[in-house]
């Protein structure tokens, strides 16, 4: 804990309670997120209007992508990959907001790639039987046990650090791109307003937030379905 | 920990996992819950509602058209019958028109010939007059004619049946000269 750095700030809540801004931005995000879909959903009509549009073609979209990556017959996961897809698109885009991402505090994707591991296991155990799924660490052989855990284990921390790396040095380089063009502005044009701080970073923001960001979360959604169903063939 | 240092600008480290990955873990899975509650569940829902509407809408209608189909046999079939039928009623109408007009000429001609018959009757009775008038008329002139030559006033009853035979032969052999 200090004050320098790019770790999340410390905010204090009632009662003496401290979270880091990654839980409070995400708070945001998820009252966001729930006043959305609870604004298109409350009324929905057989002939349906803007609004139901755009919902059902996310929805769509989504039991879509399921249902091809995982096969019809877990679509019954749609909703979970639904609620990260959204979740990680509006928490990497928060950046655009002026927002810290929730995605670039490693408890946010270690918490997502937990969530991950977890449903490839039960799943697995559940789909395979247990005799089949201990059997699973030591095949082709018995020997290869060892590198069959490993890799087990390295699945959450190669999609958490994956995500969590992306998006925490997008923000630190726009940090350092706010910094070094406010510091331009005061040294070049002896100003104290950063100007050339405008209009030079969006450029950056397309890049970092928008285009990995966005890829990110695609990438670490496609990743949960593909190792899920793996784990349960 | 410097206390100067305003709780908003202390930071955590970079990379340092605490009791917030728990808070995570809640939040997402708070998150999943509602999101299949209010969005997830009831769209794909309605969704599935207004497919299996329209499928059972575009069988219905196939129903129909079957239907449809089916019936197109037996209304062309009544059409032709109809077609047949009107036909066959203006045949009978022209037939009976002939037939009337037949009749009608028939009659007529039937009714021309006794008009003319019965002219030719009438015809023949006034020539029958006639010649009956004029004969009595010249046995009338004959008397008169011999009675003036004889100086003597013939018997007009003693002698007209002698005159009248007279004038029956030479009339009769006059009117068929």
């Amino acid at each position: 804990m200090g004050t320098e750095g790019f770790g999340p700030r410390i905010v204090e809540l009632p009662f003496g309670l401290q979270v880091t801004e990654t839980v409070t931005v995400t708070w945001w995000i998820m009252a966001g997120i729930i006043l959305l879909a609870w604004l298109a959903t409350r009324n929905l009509q057989m002939v349906p209007g803007k609004r139901q549009i755009v919902v059902e073609t996310i929805v769509k979209m989504i039991n879509n992508l399921t249902k091809q990556t995982m096969g019809e017959k877990n679509i019954k996961f749609a909703p979970y990959i639904g609620t990260l897809m959204i979740f990680l698109a509006v928490a990497n885009l928060a950046g655009l907001l002026g927002l810290r991402p929730p995605t670039a505090d490693i408890n946010t994707t270690l918490a997502l790639a937990l969530i991950t591991f977890f449903m490839i296991h039960s799943f697995g155990i559940r789909t395979k039987g247990i005799g089949k799924y201990v059997k699973g660490f030591f095949e082709p052989f018995f020997l290869l046990f060892p590198i069959n855990m490993l890799g087990e284990l390295a699945t959450p921390i190669s999609l958490s650090f994956r995500l969590f790396g992306n998006i925490v040095g997008g923000l630190i380089i726009m940090s350092l791109l706010y910094g070094a063009l406010g510091g331009f502005s005061s040294a070049l044009l002896s100003l104290n307003i950063p100007v050339l701080a405008v209009g030079v970073p969006a450029v950056f923001h397309i890049y970092f937030d928008l285009f990995s960001g966005l890829l990110q979360s695609f990438i670490f959604t496609m990743l949960t379905m593909v190792y899920v169903s793996m784990a349960m063939d | 920990m410097n206390v100067y240092v305003l709780a908003s600008e202390l930071r955590m480290g970079l990379v340092a996992i605490d009791w917030m990955l728990a808070v995570q873990i809640a939040n997402t899975l708070i998150l999943f819950l509602v999101l299949r509650k209010i969005l997830f569940k009831p769209v794909t829902a309605f969704m599935e509602k207004r497919e299996n509407e329209v499928k059972s809408q575009f069988d219905a209608a196939a129903l129909k058209k079957k239907e449809a189909d089916q019936l197109i046999p037996e209304y062309s079939h009544k059409i032709r019958n109809a077609e047949d039928e009107g036909k066959e009623i203006v045949r009978s109408a022209v037939q009976r028109a002939d037939k009337r007009t037949a009749e009608i000429l028939k009659e007529a001609e039937h009714k021309a010939t006794e008009i003319k018959e019965s002219t030719q009757k009438e015809i023949e009775q006034e020539k029958v007059k006639a010649i009956n008038t004029l004969k009595n008329d010249i046995a009338d002139m004959a008397i008169l004619a011999a009675s003036k030559v004889i100086h003597k006033d013939i018997d007009g009853d003693q002698h007209k049946v002698l005159i009248d035979q007279f004038i029956q032969e030479v009339g009769d052999t006059a009117w068929h000269n």
